[in-house]
């Protein structure tokens, strides 16, 4: 083997975090979307660096299932959203760009506090990345709060479903290859459910700029 | 046998909806039969457990006291939903609210939702609860959104992201819990029973970690503040017998959730810290669901609050524990058939007055004698008024707060009184005083009453009279959780 389970790890939880960070501070959707993609295939790297150790085809399936759903469907139906509703630019965040990377460096400053340290515990050779996967946890729960946009909030749930399920990775909490598939069925699901009210929102309000709906609060 | 029943008709329903989508009377039919059947099920299932303890069909479905009351609530709630959706959906289509073609998604949907509620409660296994749970998010978000109007598309949206945002931190929730088995067994399925049997090795700091995000994030789906933004705005657009199902029903499935993990951080930790945790969400979600009831200026909002309200009660029995438990469960029935009754009615109240602003109706008694007088009962019982049983199971759980948790109960109990205060203002000027002359006085038919009419008979019965077999079953499910 060329390289240690730790160091796949390191460099897989590396890509998503690092692609998190970016895609708060992207501005174009379709970069956003190539950084998800990014993130994906960290995921996938280390969903194949566990499966070497069983080879069991359920699990090869579970992986080609991840592959389908993650690099495949969720960036084409993303895509065609773009590409349908003419959205070159991200709408706009709440914050700045400097507040914006202020909020990133206090969360992950509180993924690495001490409140955090117990989980650092089921994995103590990958300290880092799975702090970092919790760190990335923190930043996609702020990439859906502090973008406007309807489809920036689709791709930071769905970077918070990488970040969850990469800590699950490294932390050792991996599933049945049967529930790793059932996981995945769901979030296709969602997916396609996401994409399906993100053309609604457009054919309603004519954008997808969250802050123009404005009809829950005006009754 | 019984739980493979359970699980299938829905399946069957929604095919049979999907198939037949052009002729309504075979929707009306088959979802009406689907879900008695459904019902009838799950009595028998309620009263195998009482009988014999929980009921155990393969490895990865079983039933335990708790889960039994619960599935009798789904399919009884379901039942009068889907009853009472035949009549409602039919004259929203002859009003033009809605479009003929628009009913089988419907029944297709709605389905689809009880088949997901129904496997939450009977899998052992906490990862296929969660994938359940997701589920119903899934078919209610086209629910919510049925009117196709852009303040349903904006509740369905908002309550999408909120509740999915809310479930992945209870996923993550959950795979920490998870992290006991897989430190001494391996890769196999988890169930409920080894985690319990786990909970010893479970490190207590993790433990902890853990039952904050799936309190947080089941808590969201819950409804209970300050993660509750997206209930009132989704319960007060879906039509109104998913609401009764989304208040009446999903917020019971959820909190079945937090129980079944609260129930393994207490064998790991003991019960105090899910118990304080409990008492601080229970407490914020009562005060603040009384401040806004009394200001609501719509009355599907108002019952929206009133769910969270509610919520809150239940956190805080469950929190307070012993008799508050009890109470607790028992409070979940309550609250169940009382918010149904209440949102069905509004259901006829909306036909009748085309708006959901409350200072846009007056006269409904004498507007819809039948169907005000059904409101009215519901209010009653729905703010702890006696002799309806939530004022037992709210006296039982400011009670059993008093000694340990005085100031806490305290506030509850003026938060209760608030709400009265402020459920009966509206409700009296809404109820009394003239109609507008253009509103015709008279009920739309006896089949949009009938539901409703079996709700309120069964919460009345129920607030005096408690069959032995479910007083047996709500005893057991306190003591575990």
């Amino acid at each position: 083997m060329f390289f240690e389970l730790s160091q796949i790890h390191a460099v897989s939880e590396a890509m998503i975090f690092l692609s998190v960070i970016l895609m708060l501070l992207s501005k174009r959707n379709v970069s956003i979307l190539i950084l998800y993609i990014i993130q994906s295939s960290g995921v996938i790297i280390l969903m194949l660096s566990q499966t070497q150790h069983e080879m069991s085809l359920l699990s090869l399936l579970a992986v080609a299932v991840v592959f389908f759903v993650k690099i495949i469907v969720a960036p084409r139906f993303l895509y065609k959203l773009i590409q349908q509703h003419y959205l070159k630019f991200a709408v706009n965040t709440y914050l700045g760009t400097t507040l914006t990377l202020i909020v990133m460096a206090v969360l992950t400053a509180f993924a690495y506090s001490s409140i955090f340290k117990p989980l650092t515990l089921l994995a103590p050779k990958n300290e880092t990345a799975l702090i970092q996967a919790l760190a990335a946890i923190f930043i996609s729960l702020f990439l859906i709060i502090n973008r406007k946009g309807a489809l920036s909030q689709i791709i930071g749930v769905l970077s918070l479903e990488n970040a969850i399920i990469s800590f699950a990775l490294i932390a050792g909490l991996k599933q049945t290859a049967g529930l790793e598939i059932g996981i995945m069925f769901d979030i296709f699901i969602w997916i396609i459910i996401a994409t399906v009210f993100v053309s609604k929102i457009y054919k309603q309000f004519g954008t997808l700029d969250i802050t123009t709906m404005r009809h829950l609060k005006e009754e | 046998m019984v739980v493979s029943f359970i699980i299938t008709l829905p399946m069957i329903a929604a095919i049979i909806s999907i198939l037949k989508k052009k002729d309504v009377q075979v929707l009306n039919i088959v979802s009406v039969v689907s879900v008695f059947l459904e019902l009838v099920a799950s009595l028998i299932l309620l009263f195998s457990v009482a009988a014999n303890g929980d009921y155990v069909f393969t490895r990865y479905f079983a039933v335990d006291s708790f889960g039994s009351i619960l599935l009798v609530i789904v399919a009884l709630i379901g039942f009068t939903a889907s009853w009472y959706s035949t009549s409602y959906l039919q004259v929203e289509v002859s009003k033009k609210i809605i479009g003929f073609e628009n009913i089988w998604s419907y029944f297709v949907f709605l389905h689809l939702f009880l088949l997901a509620m129904f496997f939450a409660i009977i899998t052992t296994s906490p990862i296929f609860m969660w994938i359940s749970i997701e589920a119903t998010t899934l078919s209610t978000a086209f629910l919510i959104s049925f009117y196709n109007k852009p303040s349903a598309v904006e509740a369905a949206w908002k309550y999408l992201i909120i509740n999915s945002v809310g479930l992945l931190l209870g996923f993550f929730g959950t795979l920490l819990f998870i992290s006991s088995i897989t430190k001494t067994g391996g890769h196999t399925l988890v169930y409920w029973q080894s985690l319990l049997t786990n909970a010893p090795n479970f490190d207590p700091m993790v433990a902890k970690i853990a039952f904050i995000f799936v309190l947080v994030g089941y808590g969201t789906k819950i409804g209970l503040a300050p993660m509750h933004t997206w209930l009132p705005d989704a319960h007060s657009k879906a039509p109104v017998p998913v609401s009764s199902l989304l208040s009446g029903v999903l917020l019971n499935i959820a909190f079945y959730a937090v129980l079944r993990f609260k129930s393994v951080t207490d064998a790991s930790i003991g019960p105090s810290f899910s118990q304080q945790l409990l008492i601080f969400f229970g407490i914020l979600s009562i005060v603040i669901a009384a401040l806004i009831m009394y200001v609501q200026k719509n009355y599907k909002r108002l019952l929206a609050y009133s769910s969270i309200e509610h919520m809150g009660v239940i956190a805080l029995g469950f929190g307070f524990g012993g008799a508050g438990a009890l109470a607790a469960i028992l409070h979940i029935i309550y609250h169940s058939l009382a918010k149904s009754i209440l949102f069905l009615s509004a259901g006829n109240i909306f036909l009748k007055y085309s708006t959901t602003k409350i200072n846009k109706i007056r006269g409904v008694l004498s507007v819809l004698p039948i169907s005000g007088t059904f409101f009215l009962i519901g209010f009653l019982a729905i703010t702890g008024v006696p002799p309806f049983g939530i004022f037992l199971t709210e006296f039982i759980i400011l009670s059993s707060g008093i000694q340990n948790h005085l100031g806490v109960t305290i506030v509850a109990l003026m938060a209760l009184a608030l709400v009265f205060v402020g459920f009966l203002r509206h409700v009296s000027s809404m109820f009394f005083g003239k109609a507008d002359e253009n509103i015709i006085h008279g009920e739309m038919g006896n089949r949009i009453i009938a539901p409703i009419v079996l709700l309120v008979i069964l919460l009345t019965v129920a607030s005096v009279y408690i069959p032995t077999a479910i007083q047996l079953l709500v005893q057991s499910a306190s003591q575990l959780y």
